[in-house]
């Protein structure tokens, strides 16, 4: 029965992020299966085919090639200058696309796309998997229903040196990844900061960038709840990796890539809750109950999202034009940049 | 007015780390020198790609690939570090690939430590060097400093190497780890820091290192690089506790370590055998720092049973290293006469300015405390 047929699908660019992220989710659904890998694509036969043998799927060299399988789902992991002409090409071929970030080059690119998407009556879906967080989803409910009180700011910081196994220095370079680190991990934080609490109504930006790309980034933005959000980025010195929110009657502590984990400070009570987020309990005796996704079960969860949303006809949890409006405020901020001293 | 070979490419292996960076700031954004990065691997790219630069990736014991990074160089400034018997063979891998690639000089990054972290009082230049000191890391120095000067009788690159003691500025361990020790409560010192700190700010070592590649007369020397001052290890660590808002009583008295030679780790006993040597540049450097950070995480034997003591109580004084251990014994000032003599190297930047730009730095990369 087709409705619950695994979905088939390619996987364009054998990567870092391919190898560490999607090889594994890929088989996980597989082997529950929700999905059917038809193909690989790289035009490095030495990324393209260790890749093809552990999620045993053709190797092709061209997306062409895999389009011509008829792929339902086409998952883009490529340099982000590539992503607009692949993911037309995908859903003039007929497929869905979940596109990682940042969604495009340039937020007219993204833009195109997620037009093409409508266009065509195809899913465009942004690679934001942080937003399947349950620490960020706890942290949404908490600002928008204000149960420790309106949030009054927002300290976050992320990054360290820089350590992802980059296959070659296309990403160090303006002509290919246009941004450094506010592109690179920044994208996912503008995402959720837009998530949980909107577009901003002022913000400025500096970074240290010369004539290539930043390593540091600092932001600071107020939004329309009268909140104010100070962020940190760097891929140059380590930081804390925190966010922390306050708000009238709590600081909340969200670690990054803490998927499942909150440290709570309440108002009164001279002790911190370093706590475990789990389903919820229900208001009678019971066993502890499972803890929620990790990191790579939000990976997991996002890809278990669109496949449920090819079949069930519906846009998915992060449609593409909301990886498109998070680069949109990347480039204002680029556009707006102040410089930060060079220590 | 620019002398020839500054008006040609300078390539810096090594320049993501500590001072291959500073250095290529300081030429390339001061003096309008051009600089060549070259790294191990895309990775290191993250803080050199601030600028548009022509880099190369380059292991620095792949002769093959390194001549390549180094053809069209006039000067090659080496500042990668390994482990010690990478430490080694880097020093006759670039010796050869300079050769190679027609590099005319090549600037060592050697270490005042080859004179041992507590030298005797009378040390300089002229004191006799060798390979049994108790740190793994200065007999390699001191072997990799013969290697070159064994290679370098050949007469094809001029070869001058640079001694420094303890270089601090901007991401310097000496800076940052003393300020997470602080932090953590964990800091110690001995004699309350009155031993002799052989400090070199980092911009001071970067004018050296630009004397070494330019003096004609820096060829086939060796040459200890210090700051002005005779500063001990209290003129050192106090400003950054004070600057933390801590004060000399965070520094505990520490127990100094044994003085017995390192003992050969699990990973560097591996390395050692003829068959990892067998494998060479055959197995990629990512599977040898995997290997190297599993040996690294092996469970250290058991220590005392720890539940039953007072909780936040530490245990002990803290332990220093050995290598710090050694540091703050030292008593003796290591003299640059032979660098101002030769290289005419006065060193710019005064200590304790170069200490308050630290910290500055600290404060900018760590962030509002
Ligand atoms: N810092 C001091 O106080 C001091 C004092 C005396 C002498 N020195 C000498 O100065 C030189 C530079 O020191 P530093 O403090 O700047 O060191 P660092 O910050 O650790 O930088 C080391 C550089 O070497 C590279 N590297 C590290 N391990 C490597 C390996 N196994 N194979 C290839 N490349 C490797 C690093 O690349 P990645 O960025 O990819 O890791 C980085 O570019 C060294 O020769 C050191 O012995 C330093």
């Amino acid at each position: 029965m087709r409705a619950a047929s695994p979905v088939t699908l390619v996987l364009v660019g054998c990567g870092a992020v391919s190898r560490l992220f999607y090889q594994p989710a890929l088989l996980e659904l597989r082997r529950h299966g929700l999905v059917n890998i038809l193909a690989v694509v790289d035009p490095r036969a030495e990324a393209r085919a260790p890749l093809a043998v552990a999620l045993g799927a053709a190797a092709c060299t061209k997306l062409d090639e895999a389009l011509e399988l008829r792929p339902e789902l086409v998952v883009i992991a490529t340099p982000p200058a590539l992503h607009r002409a692949q993911a037309e090409a995908a859903f003039a071929a007929g497929g869905a696309v979940l596109c990682e970030k940042p969604l495009a080059a340039s937020a007219t690119d993204a833009d195109a796309m997620a037009a093409a998407a409508a266009r065509t009556g195809r899913l465009l879906a942004a690679g934001h998997y942080k937003r399947f967080m349950p620490a960020h989803r706890a942290l949404k409910t908490l600002i928008e229903r204000e149960t420790f009180g309106p949030l009054l700011d927002a300290t976050l910081v992320e990054g360290g040196k820089f350590s992802w196994p980059a296959a070659t220095d296309s990403f160090f370079q303006r002509e290919q990844t246009p941004g450094g680190v506010l592109l690179d991990i920044g994208v996912h934080v503008l995402d959720l900061l837009r998530w949980w609490l909107g577009d901003p109504t002022n913000y400025t930006y500096a970074d240290d960038a010369l004539d290539g790309l930043e390593a540091n980034a600092r932001l600071d933005a107020t939004f329309a709840s009268g909140a104010s959000v100070r962020l940190r980025l760097s891929r140059d010195w380590r930081t804390e990796n925190v966010y922390v929110f306050r708000f009238a009657r709590a600081t909340v502590h969200s670690r990054v890539n803490a998927s499942n984990q909150l440290e709570f400070t309440l108002d009164g009570l001279p002790m911190t809750l370093a706590a475990e987020l789990r389903e919820p309990l229900p208001g009678r005796p019971a066993p502890p109950t499972r803890a929620l996704d990790t990191n790579p079960q939000a990976f997991i969860a996002q890809l278990v999202d669109v496949c449920a949303a090819i079949r069930e006809n519906r846009a998915p949890f992060v449609p593409g034009i909301e990886g498109a409006q998070a680069l949109r405020w990347v480039e204002a901020c680029y556009a707006r940049r102040t410089t930060l001293p060079i220590h | 007015m620019k002398t020839a070979s500054q008006s040609s490419t300078w390539a810096i292996i090594g320049a993501s780390g500590f001072i291959g960076l500073r250095a290529l700031e300081g030429l390339h954004d001061r003096d309008g020198i051009a600089v060549r990065p070259v790294v191990r691997a895309a990775s290191s790219l993250a803080v050199l790609a601030r600028r548009r630069l022509d880099w190369r990736i380059a292991g620095p014991r792949d002769l093959a690939s390194l001549t390549g990074a180094l053809r069209g160089c006039s000067v090659c400034i080496h500042a990668a570090l390994g482990d010690p018997l990478q430490i080694e063979q880097m020093a006759t891998v670039a010796y050869q690939a300079c050769a190679a690639a027609g590099v005319r000089r090549l600037v060592w990054l050697s270490s005042a430590s080859v004179h041992g972290q507590n030298p005797a009082p009378g040390t300089d230049e002229s004191s006799p060097i060798h390979d049994r000191h108790l740190l793994a890391y200065n007999n390699a120095k001191v072997r990799a400093e013969h290697r070159l000067e064994k290679l370098s009788a050949d007469g094809r690159v001029e070869v001058a190497r640079l001694r420094p003691g303890v270089v601090f500025g901007p991401r310097s361990r000496w800076i940052t780890d003393t300020a997470a020790d602080l932090r953590a409560g964990r800091a110690g010192w001995l004699d309350e820091g009155r031993g002799v700190c052989n400090s070199i700010h980092v911009d001071n070592l970067v004018h050296a290192i630009r004397l070494a590649a330019t003096v004609p007369a820096a060829a086939g020397h060796a040459f200890v690089v210090g700051d002005a001052e005779s500063v001990i290890w209290r003129d050192f660590l106090l400003p950054v506790a004070t600057h933390l808002g801590l004060s000399a009583n965070d520094f505990a008295i520490a127990a100094p370590a044994a003085l017995v030679a390192e003992r050969e780790t699990p990973f560097a006993a591996l390395t050692r055998s003829r068959l990892y040597q067998n494998l060479g540049e055959h197995v990629p450097d990512r599977a040898k720092r995997l290997v190297k950070s599993l040996a690294s995480a092996w469970p250290a034997p058991a220590l005392a049973p720890g539940a039953w003591r007072l909780p936040r109580s530490s245990s002990n004084a803290p332990r220093l290293t050995l290598e710090h251990t050694l540091l703050q014994r030292c008593a003796w000032k290591l003299p640059h006469a032979k660098a101002a003599r030769i290289l005419g190297y006065t060193p710019p930047v005064p200590f304790a300015e170069g200490l308050a730009a630290s910290l500055a730095w600290l404060d900018f990369a760590e962030g509002p405390r």
